[in-house]
């Protein structure tokens, strides 16, 4: 129909009833006036999405402002750019430690003994056009991921937005945490080199380690004892699969909430509980938030192009045997590695039954650090007894308890993570590595403490001058 | 919703030169990009290419959204006020209950089927036996026999004068696969004369000095693959700890609370280095039924 009266329209014919769109573009036509291709678009989603009233509203879907808010939205875009990148690695990556003789390009290893998949992660970083390129991409963007997911949950927790109605939405990014950061340790864990072969040795032991179902649960998992020369195939499927998919579907129900509850904002005029004020998705926000996704994008890219990550070949094949110095993980594993370093030897002996002293640091410990996480949101409703629907941000300054609480917690990880790493300063300052063991082992008791105290002082003190007329 | 445009009258255009100069630098970066990929360039330049090309067309969205949104400021409800909470909570639970109490209703039945779907839950948990084996005597043996000899990293027997006095090397079964050089891999130290005092109960197992410890660290299983001759201690990369070769490999620091343990030897007419037996004790990290 539309066509016939199109024609009818360059025709000139007359006695066609016009509709006011169709004149529009009849005359465009005519006298070579440009018109929007966003007109066609915008029918076909209505005549094949339907619901075009719910579309309408959707187009200006309001987002608030804040440099603040963008934080999440990084992490958003290293996943995308993880699964981008990552389904190029798939085509190349071989996950079997059957062994082989390695006849590629690198030549100090030429004729060596290694295992089909590191065998194939050297091809992919030395013989394949760009692959090393993507793999620093990915590896770069795993870094970042986990970085902004943390300081994304830092501002929700100092702004206090974990609040109702958004208590679930805080629940599903604390989960979120805990499995893009065990999804890391499976990706490079993957590519069998000595470094992340030794990772896998401990992650073993500390599976063992664990009262009454360790040694069973260790070798279900494992394949066997270490090494059972099934692993890499057993993590492959959980990598690039398992974890992937359970963290597509957390972030698309985290993202739904956000989107039918709006975006929390911050103190400001206009704004209240009620009344949401920011810029609309259609252009502003969509363009924006475009240029964001290719900004990250962009600076991961520029990371793998000019700074080395994790240079496998340098490393070797994992041979049980051998072992390297300055053996860090990656560094959001750096405050557990700490943690076990920093850990007393107190191995507890109960009968004949045994419970070894890294019990406590890489399982005890990470369970009372994550569970609170958890259940935050209601924590704080038992010490406050706060119930009510907030949409408007708390600032951050103006909470001397959650602002000490917050400032002692992130200290106390910063000195494990100093920790992880405490042969590396220890080499660097020249100093003895029991002193300083010591010296980080009385930090991680003393410092959170004093941190905690200092802010909580230092907050209620700024906070006075003007706290009363703010009201 | 309902909506306000504070300055709809008036419509600012985003500067242009910015947003060209962007747009130019992603044309430029991508022809680079491809330019580079084409000639097998380094991966500074392919990455380094690929990158100003996302960061000009990344920047140039970002510019022009921003622009934007300095005069689209509009205002809206949140869909969940503050306010009637309590009433709108109880007014859902009011009409869950009305469309679904159907079900509760039936009490009996209602809980059979919960404790059904239990069931089936929890017998799902049978499939992570197929996982992988039972621990069996895995964790608790090694690949040392009675009789088994010291060989190298190359596979040579290793005999008494393989090694001189003050020496260390790194020693597996005879014949041992890598997944058995794994936990039977050991430290194997010359000692000078005299230097060396057994332990009472282990006076048989270093014959001529030769003494072997287990490499495989007590704490978290990594391969104790440093020794200080000077201060005669085996140190673990992975978390220093550190073990006194002199007095049974006890850990003197770090976080390893179990000494290494030590493997007994002899050596046959042909002057090589065998095992009298197994470790007699579980080798690398603890667990709950050492």
């Amino acid at each position: 129909m539309t066509s016939d009266r199109r024609r009818a329209i360059e025709r000139g014919a007359e006695g066609t009833p016009l509709r006011d769109h169709d004149l529009k573009r009849g005359l465009g036509r005519a006298f070579r006036v440009r018109t929007s291709p966003l007109r066609p678009a915008g029918r076909w989603l209505h005549t094949n999405l339907g619901g075009s009233k719910v579309l309408r509203d959707e187009l200006r879907h309001i987002f608030p402002d804040s440099w603040a808010f963008f934080l999440g939205e990084i992490a958003l875009y290293c996943f995308i750019i993880l699964v981008a990148t990552g389904i190029f690695l798939a085509l190349f990556f071989q996950a079997s430690e059957a062994p082989v003789l390695y006849e590629g390009s690198y030549t100090p290893l030429a004729g060596a003994e290694m295992s089909i998949a590191y065998d194939s992660v050297l091809q992919i970083s030395l013989d394949v056009p760009a692959g090393l390129l993507v793999r620093q991409v990915h590896h770069w963007s795993a870094l970042v991921f986990v970085a902004a997911l943390i300081i994304h949950m830092l501002r929700t927790f100092f702004t206090a937005s974990y609040r109702r109605p958004r208590r679930l939405n805080w629940l599903l990014g604390a989960i979120l945490l805990l499995l893009v950061g065990l999804n890391g340790l499976f990706g490079y864990s993957l590519p069998d080199d000595l470094l992340s072969g030794t990772g896998l040795r401990i992650a073993f032991s500390i599976t063992e380690s664990i009262p009454f179902v360790g040694p069973a649960l260790a070798t279900v998992l494992f394949g066997g004892e270490f090494p059972s020369g099934g692993l890499i195939a057993r993590i492959y499927p959980v990598h690039i699969f398992l974890l992937p998919a359970a963290i597509g579907g957390l972030l698309g129900a985290h993202l739904g909430l956000l989107w039918f509850q709006r975006h929390t904002q911050f103190p400001g005029p206009g704004r209240s509980d009620r009344t949401v004020v920011g810029t609309p998705l259609i252009p502003a926000y969509a363009l924006r938030t475009t240029g964001y996704l290719l900004i990250i994008s962009g600076v991961c890219t520029a990371f793998a192009a000019f700074v080395q990550i994790n240079p496998v070949w340098l490393y070797g094949p994992y041979r049980p045997w051998d072992a390297t110095t300055a053996a860090q993980p990656d560094w959001y594993m750096g405050w557990l590695e700490g943690a076990v370093r920093l850990m007393p030897a107190w191995d507890i002996q109960i009968g004949g039954l045994l419970i070894p002293g890294i019990f406590w640091p890489a399982v005890v410990l990470p369970g009372l650090i994550f569970t609170p996480l958890f259940v935050l949101p209601w924590l704080d409703w038992v010490v406050t007894r706060d119930g009510a629907f907030h949409n408007v941000l708390l600032q951050p300054g103006r909470h001397p308890a959650r602002a000490a609480l917050g400032a002692g917690f992130v200290t106390f990880l910063s000195v494990l993570l100093v920790a992880g790493a405490n042969d590396v300063f220890a080499f660097v300052w020249n100093w003895p590595q029991p002193l300083l063991l010591l010296i980080l082992q009385i930090l991680t008791i003393v410092l959170p403490p004093i941190v905690a105290v200092v802010t909580f002082a230092l907050v209620r003190t700024w906070d006075r001058p003007w706290a009363s007329t703010a009201g | 919703m309902s909506e306000q445009r504070p300055d709809q009258g008036e419509r600012r255009h985003v500067a242009t030169w910015p947003a060209g100069l962007g747009i130019a630098a992603t044309v430029a970066g991508a022809v680079a990009f491809v330019v580079a990929f084409w000639v097998d360039a380094s991966n500074a330049w392919i990455g380094g290419s690929l990158a100003f090309a996302l960061l000009g067309l990344g920047l140039t969205l970002a510019y022009w959204g921003r622009d934007l949104a300095g005069d689209q400021v509009i205002a809206g409800r949140y869909p969940i006020p503050p306010e009637n909470t309590e009433d709108q909570s109880a007014a859902l639970a009011t009409q869950l209950d009305e469309h679904a109490s159907v079900l509760t209703r039936r009490g009996f039945l209602f809980k059979g089927l919960v404790f059904g779907i239990g069931v089936f839950a929890l017998s799902q948990v049978v499939l992570l036996g197929a996982l992988g084996p039972w621990p069996g005597d895995s964790l608790t043996t090694t690949g040392w026999r009675r009789g088994r000899r010291l060989v190298d990293s190359e596979g040579e027997p290793i005999t008494r004068d393989a090694l001189a006095t003050g020496g260390f090397i790194v020693a597996f079964p005879e014949g041992s696969d890598l997944h058995q050089r794994a936990d039977s891999q050991v430290a194997l130290l010359h000692f000078v004369n005299g230097e060396f005092t057994p332990l009472s109960g282990r006076e048989t197992w270093s014959p001529e000095d030769f003494v072997a410890y287990s490499r495989v660290c007590t704490h978290a299983g990594c391969s104790v693959a440093q020794y200080a001759d000077a201060d005669q201690v085996l140190l673990c990369p992975c978390h220093q700890s550190a073990f006194d070769v002199l007095n049974g490999a006890e850990p003197i620091s770090g976080p390893a609370a179990r000494p290494l343990p030590q493997l007994p030897l002899a050596i046959d007419d042909e002057g090589v280095l065998y095992a009298q037996s197994d470790f007699t004790e579980p080798v690398g990290p603890g667990f709950w039924n050492a």
